[in-house]
């Protein structure tokens, strides 16, 4: 349409229309005109954008565009130089092209300013923003704030984390506790008391009637370090036991000779046996709860026994000094009880070093007292029967009978009369003294004294108050024939109760010296018997016997006994005396006829005389053969039988 | 109300002075069982003991507006237990520190010619009844369960028929006067009873 550029033409097209074809016949079809709308869009798309700059452009990108389009662009240029003011769209083809190459300079100016070396960018100064830390500083700024946002999230989770498993290890020895405490319960009595889960150690239910509560608490021990590594011996649950029942505590009973001095009193006793080493870690809660309870009923043995001191009249009055029940069962013997509690402290654990006597223990006694007061609780329990009818107030049976059938005052005094537990152990205490004393008397009697000899057969099973002992005098090598003396030592508290073999009883005292002598003047008539038996066996008559001789020497022991017995033929006679303090003597009777020496008398001269018989010699016993008594009597009596 | 001639002596000390803490419930016969083995499992351990006991009440009328009342107790099943004479005074409901009914009581052991006695006093009986049941104990308190039997022919206690179809639960400790501690023990005690039974202090005026 538009023209060669150097001749001016007119601008007016030719025709309206623009011819499409020419057809066969000449006739020419046209092209409907533009509308204005397809005129812009027309003109619109003839304009080329990118020209002009072209030229301008030294980078190869743009090289290649330029040499696509050359023609164009020259078409373009013509048509700015020479139509400026024709082109409806100049004004925005101006205005796109120097936008554009605004754009370009930018462009250009950014692309060197990326690379920094020729041109840096640098910000207007301004003054509220500090220069240039204050993108650091919002840098840092955002990064911390990031940061800390990240760590929160993090500590949360780990929060959370650390919650469940601590919750978790929680449930788990919440489980323990729980478990430990159904444990606890079934050994022990629990209640619960506002928070508090309370335990009760006393023998109450048990029949006591000791006033000490005795109550424990019950601790969850939950709260140890997590990191540490858990002791082995760790239990959830614990116990809290009252400060007077800690440690151990026995109760100890010795009975000595002498009277230790009266500034001993109420110290001697408190050295304690030595403790078993405690493990380094707290122990057990059973055991625990047992020691204690034992304390507790340590005390409650030692506040009976004290109690009943001061209560009961004795003769002796018995002291009551600190921790220490002193009492004399017998003169110049004393029998102390002491209670020992040890703390775990380490000044009572030094002393218990110092002093020691462990043979001073009387465990059996501190073993009854224990017995004794758990009868005492059982005798409470039983006692206190269900009243019938159920309207009745509680009580003894026979106390609500003592008012309808009129008791009077000797049938409730013996309702009353209950032997205390001090009684009762010093009577034991009394028993057990003379049963060894009277050991103590035989086996030094059977050392002492070989011929005869003298044998104890203690019976197994005793009474807490009564033993027995039987004793046989016998000679050696002669038990068979010599079973004269049996003797049965019935010991009780106070006395001793001797039973012969032919049922003659002999009470002796509880002193030493009356068994001794009995047994000794026993030994002097067991010889006599020894000779009587012996007599019957070697064919020998028994011309006299008695126990107790009225005649000779006064012995300060007992009675001298004596016997005679005559040879099978009668030509010679034995006598024998015998007393446990003068010993034996022995004389020989020859018949007359052997007695030269014998002055002849005017009186019997007639010779049946000569068949009496003659006088005693006595035999040098000592100088015997033989090794005890019986045996040189038989040796004796052989020498005298003739053949 | 005229005070029972009783009271009107000055006693002192001893086993005279005595109150009744007493605290009532009733339960029906079907949930006795559990009762029981509730009260097995919280009293003192000792056998549990049954009883039947034959009761009569016995009215002096003076010129006082009210009678006087004794109470005379045998026990059926246990020989040679002395009868019981009780005297119970009048039932004070107290304020709410005091959790249970107290009552003056006086508890005498009597040979078994009490009734003849006491008809020769000038006593009258009134009624009587057999009670049958159980009894237990926790320290001083005694906790009884029994059913109240009417007698049909007066005197003849073989028989006789159930008042109700339930059971008189009674809590009662005897005490010198003046403690009411042992009250809050009652209280505890019932408490632990709870929902078997719900023993409270009843007026018996309320129900006359």
């Amino acid at each position: 349409m538009a023209g060669v550029p150097v001749v001016r033409i007119s601008i007016e097209s030719a025709c309206e229309k623009q011819v499409q074809e020419v057809g066969l016949d000449g006739s020419e079809t046209y092209l409907q005109p533009l509308s204005m709308s397809q005129n812009l869009a027309r003109l619109a798309q003839r304009i080329d954008f990118s020209q002009g700059s072209g030229s301008e452009e030294d980078e190869p990108g743009s090289a290649g565009r330029a040499w696509a389009e050359p023609g164009e662009a020259e078409d373009e240029e013509g048509l700015v130089k020479f139509q400026p003011s024709l082109w409806p769209w100049d004004s925005v083809r101006n205005n796109l092209r120097s936008a554009l190459t605004e754009m370009c300079v930018l462009y250009d100016v950014l692309s060197i300013v990326k690379d920094k070396k020729f041109m840096t960018l640098d910000p207007v100064v301004q003054d509220p923003p500090p220069p240039k830390q204050n993108p650091q500083f919002l840098q840092l700024i955002s990064k911390k704030k990031s940061l800390a946002g990240a760590a929160q999230i993090l500590l949360k989770g780990a929060e959370r984390l650390s919650k469940s498993v601590a919750e978790n290890q929680e449930n788990k020895r919440q489980r323990d506790f729980n478990s430990e405490l159904l444990r606890l319960r079934q050994h022990w009595k629990l209640r619960k008391v506002g928070d508090k889960i309370l335990g009760d150690l006393s023998y109450r239910s048990a029949g006591s009637l000791f006033l000490h509560h005795g109550t424990f608490e019950v601790i969850k021990n939950t709260d140890i370090d997590l990191d540490k590594k858990i002791p082995e011996d760790y239990c959830p649950l614990d116990v809290q036991i009252p400060s007077d029942l800690e440690g151990s505590a026995y109760i100890k009973v010795s009975i000595q000779k002498q009277a230790p001095d009266i500034g001993d009193l109420g110290t001697v006793n408190l050295f304690k046996r030595p403790m078993p080493k405690s493990k380094p870690g707290s122990p057990h809660w059973q055991t625990k709860l047992e020691t204690a309870q034992n304390v507790l009923l340590c005390k409650e043995i030692f506040a009976q026994l004290s109690r009943e001191a001061v209560q009961i009249k004795s003769q002796i009055p018995h002291i009551v000094v600190k921790n220490q029940i002193i009492s004399q069962p017998f003169p110049g013997l004393q029998l102390s009880i002491s209670l020992c509690h040890s703390s775990n402290d380490k000044k009572s654990q030094k002393s218990a070093s110092e002093k020691q006597n462990p043979e001073d223990h009387l465990y059996v006694l501190e073993h009854n007292l224990h017995q004794l007061i758990r009868e005492c609780h059982k005798q409470t329990l039983s006692s206190t029967v269900m009243p019938h009818p159920a309207s009745a107030p509680f009580g003894h049976k026979r106390m609500r009978l003592a008012g309808p059938q009129a008791f009077d005052k000797n049938d409730i005094s013996s309702l009353q009369s209950n032997e205390g537990l001090l009684e009762k152990i010093i009577k034991q205490a009394k028993h057990i003294f003379l049963r060894r004393r009277t050991a103590r008397t035989i086996d030094s009697l059977a050392s002492r004294i070989e011929d005869p000899q003298i044998q104890a057969h203690w019976s197994n099973i005793n009474d807490v108050y009564e033993s027995s002992v039987k004793v046989l005098i016998t000679s050696q090598g002669y038990e068979q024939i010599c079973k004269s003396i049996q003797l049965q030592l019935n010991i009780g508290v106070e006395q001793i109760r001797v039973v012969h073999r032919d049922g003659r009883v002999i009470t002796l005292s509880h002193q030493e010296q009356e068994l001794q002598d009995f047994l000794l003047s026993q030994m002097s008539q067991h010889q006599v018997h020894a000779v009587q038996q012996l007599a019957k066996v070697m064919g020998w008559h028994v011309l006299s016997f008695s126990n107790h001789v009225g005649l000779g020497p006064v012995e300060s022991i007992g009675n001298a006994s004596a016997i005679t017995v005559a040879s099978p033929n009668g030509d010679y006679a034995i006598s024998v005396r015998n007393g446990p303090e003068s010993g034996s003597k022995v004389m020989v009777q020859f018949p007359r006829s052997q007695c030269k020496d014998l002055p002849k008398g005017d009186v019997l001269q007639d010779n049946k005389w000569n068949h009496l018989r003659g006088p005693f010699k006595e035999v040098q016993w000592n100088k015997m053969e033989g090794r005890n008594f019986v045996y040189k009597m038989e040796l004796l009596m052989a020498a005298l039988t003739p053949c | 109300m005229e005070a029972p001639p009783v009271t009107m002596m000055p006693v002192t000390g001893g086993t005279i002075n005595m109150m009744e803490y007493l605290l009532q419930g009733s339960v029906l016969d079907q949930s006795l069982e559990s009762l029981l083995h509730r009260l097995r499992g919280l009293c003192d351990n000792m056998e549990p003991e049954t009883f039947l006991d034959h009761e009569m009440v016995f009215l002096l009328k003076g010129q006082q507006a009210s009678p006087f009342v004794l109470r005379a107790r045998r026990s059926m099943d246990k020989s040679g237990m002395p009868w019981h004479l009780r005297y119970l005074g009048q039932p004070e409901i107290g304020d709410k520190n005091r959790h249970a009914l107290v009552r003056n009581c006086v508890d005498i052991a009597t040979s078994d010619n009490l009734t003849d006695f006491l008809v020769e006093m000038g006593f009258r009986m009134d009624h009587e009844f057999v009670a049958k049941g159980h009894v237990f104990r926790k320290g001083i308190m005694k906790i009884v369960v029994y059913k109240i039997f009417r007698i049909l022919m007066p005197g003849n206690t073989d028989s006789i028929e159930p008042l109700s179809l339930s059971y008189l639960v009674e809590l009662n400790v005897v005490a010198p006067a003046g403690q009411d501690v042992v009250s809050d023990d009652m209280r505890n005690f019932a408490e632990q009873l709870k929902p078997l039974v719900h023993l409270e202090k009843i007026d018996p005026k309320r129900l006359m």
